[in-house]
């Protein structure tokens, strides 16, 4: 079995990365742990020294998550590449059998695998995500939802010398991206099971609602601007494009409902009103719902 | 394993790439050749697969000159980086003593040449654009675009990217300024003036538009302001860093009426009017200094004087 890459990107939490970095191990027999420290300013790099075995590298200037990642591909030499959070964690001998399915179809850039989701105080939940793990061409689907979560996914590193690098200026959505551009021009698959534990952003922590509008909006110009403009979607029927579109901004919309929603029950007022306009430049239909059902729901 | 890659981002060249690769093999004994073919949609891969000794990847969605130049680091196995675009030239031996030079210095993290200037024809046209020669911390002269920045004349060590990050693919035709100015903020430089690439310089109809080169220095000055948050230059005072960026604008500003002014014997209006705009735009009060407009006036009277008198200034130019 070839060398595969795990690249941990950190920033400031040396007490979760540990746990991190010893799933990683367990997770396949032939692969190197690179952790790429993105400037931390705090133990980070004492804690790094003593995880035996791992590639350390040390960011001087903060890159965020995406900009880091491609650090860590730069320091990586397997011919299979798989990011981790710092804050994840990766079931035993997940891995490897990941790989020796994608290695069954040299066809297909990409493998996934479900997740199992994470409460805030670390304890696992009952559900994983995705529920349905779309196989093949995926490219459709991947158009309306990011169903992919960034730790369960390898790919092949020919992929990136076919599709480019994962793009840094997209803070939040670059994984989601990347997959996209795999998604055009390989098959991909999933392994129908958990794979790691997931810990989803909260309010509470720094990826929080405060990120969500600018999220959402970033992912509405990158489509407009990039995934619409790709080869295999320009040439695709009207009718599909247009499905793709009603997909996606009905996913956004449902998500930036949500975290008004969210923002209201936790009294953040600024926050409520910036995720609202946000939402009324994607779709207007969708705030006025919001509106009714907050209604409804407000005391009387 | 080769000491120095050099990474060639090529599109739709092919009748180009070929001289620039044989510069490349032939600047020294230990390189490895990365070309990468930024989704071409010509004969490129045909010309890449006769070329022998080099490393070809293959881009099936173009990712831009920056995004390409990534690639091909990402798929470097040498312990330096240079970047050669698909129409300039390499001299003979300069990969070598720059490598070895860099080598040399063991905390430096680029070493910086000079290059002739040619015009679209490979020919010299006498002009050198050289760096002021100093060793070691260059990076307020590189905030200050007070040094000629080409990716051509450098050579880098691939380390200084795993501190400060890889090539920005937003600010096209900048990355190679914000790249340096990123490693010369931790990194020494060693400088030199002695010339290592042929720069075939575009002309405003070169086919890349007469308002890209004031495009981008529009951009570099904007640009600015993203470097000032670099540590180095948060610890000035605020008045230093005003002063910083005051020279700054006025460099540029200069730098827009010079081109502006130099390409009104050539009539090219059309760049010359996109550089005055931006200039104006940047700097008002310097664009319009009456030295700056009586030499402009008069250089742009005895064209059109010319012009007049002259009915064989009034055809077209053959291309």
């Amino acid at each position: 079995m070839s060398l595969t890459s795990i690249i941990i990107t950190t920033h400031n939490r040396p007490k979760l990365l540990r746990r991190a970095v010893e799933s990683a191990f367990a997770a396949g027999a032939n692969l190197e742990v690179i952790v790429v420290d993105d400037a931390s300013t705090d133990e980070t790099a004492t804690v790094c020294r003593d995880l035996t075995g791992i590639k350390y590298v040390r960011v001087e200037r903060n890159q965020r998550v995406a900009g880091a990642r491609n650090l860590g591909l730069l320091a990586s030499s397997g011919q299979y590449i798989t990011f981790l959070d710092d804050d994840d964690v990766r079931l035993p001998g997940s891995l490897d059998k990941q790989i020796k399915l994608l290695e069954t179809n040299s066809e297909a850039g990409l493998i996934y695998g479900q997740a199992i989701l994470v409460d805030q105080s670390g304890t696992p939940t009952n559900q994983s995500y995705p529920r349905i793990c779309h196989q093949g061409d995926v490219l459709w689907e991947l158009l309306g939802q990011n169903f992919i979560p960034c730790g369960t996914a390898v790919f092949r590193r020919s992929c990136i010398d076919r599709v480019g690098l994962p793009d840094q200026s997209l803070a939040g959505i670059d994984d989601w991206d990347l997959w996209i551009r795999i998604a055009e021009l390989y098959s991909i698959m999933a392994l129908p099971e958990p794979v790691m534990y997931w810990r989803r952003s909260t309010p509470a922590s720094q990826q929080g609602t405060s990120a969500a509008s600018r999220i959402v909006l970033q992912s509405v110009e990158q489509f407009q601007q990039s995934w619409k403009n790709l080869p295999r979607v320009l040439s695709a029927s009207h009718e599909m494009k247009r499905r793709a579109w009603r997909h996606f901004s009905a996913n956004m919309s449902a998500h930036l409902s949500f975290e008004v929603l969210r923002a209201l029950r936790h009294r953040q007022l600024v926050q409520a009103t910036k995720n609202l306009f946000a939402l009324l430049r994607l779709s207007p239909a969708a705030m006025l719902r919001l509106l009714r059902i907050n209604n409804a729901h407000s005391p009387r | 394993m080769p000491s120095v890659s050099i990474i060639i981002p090529t599109c739709n060249r092919p009748q180009l790439l070929p001289r620039a690769v044989e510069s490349a093999r032939a600047a020294g004994t230990d390189v490895e050749i990365i070309v990468v073919d930024d989704a071409s949609h010509d004969e490129t891969a045909a010309v890449c697969a006769r070329l022998s000794g080099i490393k070809y990847i293959r881009l099936e969605r173009n990712q831009g000159v920056a995004g390409a130049r990534n690639v091909g680091i990402l798929a470097s196995s040498a312990e330096f980086v240079a970047f050669l675009d698909d129409d300039d030239l390499r001299l003979p031996g300069s990969l070598d003593w720059q490598t070895g030079t860099l080598a040399a210095a063991r905390g430096a993290g680029f070493v910086c040449g000079a290059m002739l200037i040619a015009d679209q024809n490979y020919r010299p046209t006498g002009a050198v654009s050289a760096p002021p020669e100093m060793d070691g911390d260059v990076f307020w002269q590189l905030l200050e675009l007070d040094f000629p920045v080409m990716p051509l004349s450098l050579v880098i060590r691939k380390q200084c990217f795993l501190s400060i990050g890889l090539l920005n693919r937003r600010i096209p035709g900048i990355d190679d300024w914000d790249i340096l100015v990123r490693i010369a903020e931790l990194f020494p430089g060693i400088t030199s003036a002695e010339p290592v690439g042929i720069y075939r310089q575009p002309t405003p109809c070169s086919g890349q538009g007469s308002s890209v080169q004031s495009d981008q220095l529009a951009r570099a000055a904007n640009h600015q302001l993203q470097l000032f948050e670099l540590p180095r230059v948060k610890a000035l005072s605020k008045s230093e860093r005003q002063a910083i960026r005051r020279r700054t604008i006025n460099r540029i500003t200069d730098t827009l009426l010079w081109n502006a002014w130099r390409s009104l014997p050539q009539k090219e209006f059309g760049f010359a009017v996109a550089n005055i705009a931006t200039a104006l735009r940047l700097n008002p009060f310097r664009a319009l200094r009456p030295a700056v407009v009586r030499r402009m006036g008069t250089t742009l009277s005895e064209r059109l004087s010319e012009r007049n008198s002259d009915p064989s200034g009034l055809k077209s130019p053959t291309a």
